[in-house]
């Protein structure tokens, strides 16, 4: 039995294990690069895409929790880069390597969403996502510009 | 259809020439090989008709911003028209090596030295290919070169007269390159030293940056790996193949042959990374990675541990221990009668000693690699930090010249170090060779975490009598610890009678300009079998500890202010003094600090390797109360980093490099037990996170000199500038990374205000005692 589902608005469809990580089934079947691998037990958030859009860690979902929802990845995030949170990361420049930020935007986007004015506390207890590039300096400074620029 | 990625497949075969590789972010419009009709100014620049240019890249993009940087400086003096160039990673020419010491130049990202290494390099060609576009406009319009100048892609004649890069291209190309063309004073610079926004952020932040672990190429197959846990381990017996092999996706099981991890020997500085006679791993392919890890997670596989199978912290520590407690080590500095005076003054010695485990690189992208090997030849992309030392170990270990190994360089996501080592290459390679087709291999975070090439081990243990006044007269410190030269570098090693000694070990010790009329600095190697390599500060993050805190301790039994003390001693360095004084400033050091807020303050100057650059920083650290607890507050950092290329990418550089320092600092550690490694994840080796995060105030200092290297140079002061705000807080002393948690304990209780600076609670006394003049 498929797991039919959406990503990007787009219908999809996965034929193998149920319980294959949803990364996976983005990353190899459909050919989405930009959510990342980093831990594979859902501590770095590297893997952060939006499900029905809020935030999920998507290395230890397995693709059957997708079944007819709305998956969301980087790409989908908008149109042309233009989503307030990446508008304010690119103004701030935050990324370095840049491995971690997909899943630091797509966490940053589903804070704003259910916190539009976050305070600095919001953002240190909703924000867990790792960085090991220590870009925390302007990830923080960028979630308050995008909740301006909203 | 779901919305699949425009830009995905690599095809190998449409690379083209050998000059200029696939673009770092893949757009399917520059994907394929060069346009015939774009001309190649010098070995770094191209014009296309159409006026873009693009501007090659040497230096592989690691986070450290070498993608922005670089480039401005080819296009500043180029006056090219910065918003339309693009930037094209290069490789296989001379112009694109450098070196960090006396050897062979290699092409190479690390030791912070690709600006300072490049700089008039690319202003020369920058330079030249102006010079040339010039002369060729000025031979199409029949006047004197002098009377044109150029702008912003366009050359400009006397009557206001335009023609652009594009249209001049052809004729410019022709044209022979001036040797020593005349470079811009920097009153015209337009471009170096504007913070200007980086061009791999929008890449980067979209999803489209194209990182080792996203290539794709056609029939690549995918590979994950389990490796025998102890270094000497070896597999014994795989109990299930041929189950494994029916399953889903499954085409090989394939045993690795292990590697000499690192194993570099004069005269190449390249890891060699040889064979060995054993099978240390073993990986499953498949079409997809999930089917490999499935299938992997299934395979039953035995190792056993080899000679070194019952290695662990216990034991590395006693080693330690007792090199620390040796009667000699390797003298790498020895200056007046330091052995004298501290047994003259036995009574009055100040010793303290310290112990920091190796620590692992952990680069949030994994290590991986894709590897094609046909007909005796090999193909490689993925996350390679050194261009030449790949090359170099693909080409000995597969038996083919190395100029048939043809090298695609992606983003890093990250390195710091880890991926010059090509292991996680050869191991692709042998993948492929076994199955006849394009592998990558993507080691688990696990495998990441247990083979990895770690910073090593140090212990220190030092020594000191004060003169009258309370300052140093006499210092032996002695590092001890897996001597990292000794294990990969021997070429480095500097020779005495006594025997070799590593300057990665002391470094921030005995390359200082603190004053000191008897100093004796030593090493002793305690050789281990555990992979170490090269990791962001390499030994200062060891030594600088050692170093600053041992300062701090003199200062504050000599009852004299910090900031004070190390002024004193650095009196006769005016860069020292400076970057000290603005740290200080900054901080407010000369005013008490506000109630439930400690400081400390640490200075080093990061010297480049071959002493090719000198980078001075100091810091002072906040701690404040929150809660029952003290934490990291903000962080105060004054550089001197020589001209700065791109301040936001300098800046970058400060805050991100203050935040690594601080998992070293208050996370990190490898353990080790049964011949490998405990750790496996982020549970158990846990990175910074952003509640954790002080705010960083930057101070950058105007310089006339030119760039020094940056990526490392503030991560060592972080660790004693933080321990030395913990003294002033608590009074306790930390000698040992990370620091133990309860540290940072601290009750919220009224009345006791510690004082600043000196010691807080008692004065514990020096002798005080006035030393004969020696």
């Amino acid at each position: 039995m498929p797991v039919k589902f959406f990503v990007n608005g787009a219908p999809a469809e996965f034929d193998g294990p149920e319980e294959v990580p949803l990364l996976w089934v983005v990353r190899e079947h459909l050919r989405l690069t930009g959510s990342k691998f980093g831990c594979g037990i859902g501590v770095c958030g590297a893997c952060t895409m939006h499900l029905d859009g809020a935030a999920v860690r998507t290395c230890v979902m397995p693709v059957m929790m997708a079944q007819g929802r709305q998956v969301t990845t980087i790409e989908g995030l908008s149109r042309d880069g233009n989503h307030p949170v990446q508008k304010a990361w690119t103004q701030l420049d935050v990324p370095q390597c840049g491995y971690c930020q997909s899943g630091m935007i797509m966490a940053a986007a589903d804070l704003l969403r259910r916190q539009p004015a976050p305070s600095d506390g919001d953002i240190d207890r909703a924000m867990t996502n790792l960085c090991r590039c220590a870009t925390y300096a302007r990830i923080r400074a960028a979630i308050h510009l995008a909740a301006k620029l909203r | 259809m779901p919305a699949v990625s425009r830009r995905f497949l690599l095809a190998g075969a449409a690379l083209g020439a050998a000059s200029l590789l696939v673009p770092i972010a893949m757009r399917p419009a520059r994907a394929a090989a060069r346009d015939a009709a774009d001309y190649e100014i010098t070995d770094w620049i191209v014009i296309a008709p159409n006026g873009e240019v693009t501007l090659g890249l040497s230096q592989p993009e690691v986070g450290q911003g070498s993608y922005t940087a670089l480039p401005q400086i080819l296009a500043d003096e180029l006056d090219a028209d910065w918003a339309r160039v693009k930037v094209r990673f290069v490789t296989g020419r001379e112009a694109y090596k450098i070196a960090f010491r006396q050897e062979p130049p290699v092409q190479k990202e690390g030791a912070s030295m690709s600006t300072t290494a490049l700089y008039e390099r690319l202003r020369t060609a920058g330079a030249a290919a102006r010079d040339v576009l010039v002369r060729a406009a000025a031979q199409r319009w029949k006047i004197d070169p002098a009377r044109c100048r150029s702008e912003n892609g366009k050359v400009i004649g006397p009557r206001g007269q335009t023609l652009s890069y594009g249209e001049l291209g052809a004729a410019a190309a022709r044209l022979p390159l001036a040797a020593a063309p005349a470079l811009k004073d920097k009153s015209r610079f337009r471009l170096i030293g504007k913070p200007l926004p980086r061009l791999d952020t929008p890449a980067k932040c979209n999803g489209s940056a194209l990182f080792g672990i996203d290539v794709a190429v056609p029939g690549m197959l995918n590979a994950a790996i389990r490796t025998a846990r102890s270094f000497t381990g070896q597999v014994t017996a795989i109990k299930n193949e041929a189950d494994i092999r029916k399953m889903p996706g499954v085409h090989a099981v394939v045993k690795i042959a292990a590697l000499a991890i690192a194993n570099e020997d004069a005269p190449s500085q390249h890891p060699r990374v040889p064979h060995l006679p054993r099978h240390n791993a073993v990986c499953v392919v498949a079409d997809q990675f999930w089917q490999a890890q499935r299938a992997l997670a299934a395979l039953e596989v035995e190792f056993d541990g080899g000679p070194s199978g019952d290695l662990s912290s216990g034991r590395i520590d006693a080693m330690l221990n007792a090199a620390l407690d040796a009667e000699h080590g390797v003298a790498a500095l020895t200056r007046g009668r330091p052995r004298e005076i501290l047994r003259e003054r036995a009574g009055a010695v100040i010793e303290r000693r310290f112990v920091l485990p190796h620590i692992a690189h952990a680069p949030l992208e994994p290590v991986n690699a894709t590897a094609s090997y046909r007909d005796g030849k090999v193909e490689i992309w993925g996350p390679i930090q050194s261009v030449t030392a790949c090359q170099e170990a693909v080409a000995h270990a597969v038996g083919c010249a190395v100029d048939d190994v043809k090298l695609n360089v992606t983003f890093l996501g990250g390195s710091f170090g880890r991926k010059i080592v090509p292991d996680y290459v050869l191991q692709a390679v042998q993948a492929s060779k076994a199955v006849g087709r394009p592998v990558k291999l993507i080691r688990s975070r696990e495998e990441d975490m247990q083979h990895d090439v770690y910073r090593p081990n140090a212990g220190g243990r030092l020594r000191a009598v004060l003169d009258a006044a309370g300052y140093p007269l006499a210092i032996h410190a002695r590092v001890a610890g897996q001597s990292l030269f000794g294990a990969v570098r021997k070429s480095w090693l500097d020779h005495t009678p006594e025997g070799d000694w590593d300057e990665s070990m002391v470094d921030g010790i005995y390359n200082q300009s603190y004053r000191l009329p008897h100093f004796l600095v030593e090493t002793v190697d305690t050789p281990l079998p555990i992979p170490v390599y090269f990791m962001r500060s390499v030994g200062s993050t060891a030594a600088v500890f050692f170093w600053e805190s041992f300062i701090s301790e003199l200062a504050q039994r000599a009852g004299i202010d910090q900031y004070a003390y190390r002024r004193n001693l650095l009196a006769d360095d005016a860069l020292a003094l400076r970057v000290l004084d603005a740290a200080a400033q900054a901080a407010g050091w000369s005013a008490p600090a506000p109630a439930g807020t400690f400081r400390g303050i640490a200075y080093n100057c990061y010297v480049g390797r071959g002493r090719r650059f000198k980078t001075y920083v100091a810091q002072v650290v906040e701690l404040a109360r929150a809660g029952g607890r003290l934490a990291v507050k903000r962080v105060f950092c004054a550089v001197d980093p020589g001209l700065a290329v791109n301040p936001n990418t300098l800046e970058a550089q400060i805050q991100g490099g203050i935040g690594f320092a601080l998992t070293n600092t208050l996370k990190s550690a490898i353990t080790f037990s049964n011949g490998g490694v405990d750790q496996n994840n982020f549970f158990d080796y846990p990175l910074l996170r952003i509640d954790e995060m002080p705010e960083i105030v930057p101070i950058v200092l105007a310089s006339d000199r030119p760039p020094q290297g940056f990526g490392e140079v503030v991560l060592a002061p972080v660790a004693p500038a933080v321990a030395q705000a913990l003294l002033h807080a608590t009074g306790r002393r930390l000698d040992v990374m990370p620091f133990p948690d309860d540290a940072f304990r601290i009750a919220d209780s009224p009345g006791r205000r510690p004082r600043e600076s000196g010691d807080p609670y008692s004065r514990v006394g020096w002798a005080g005692t006035t030393v004969a003049a020696s």
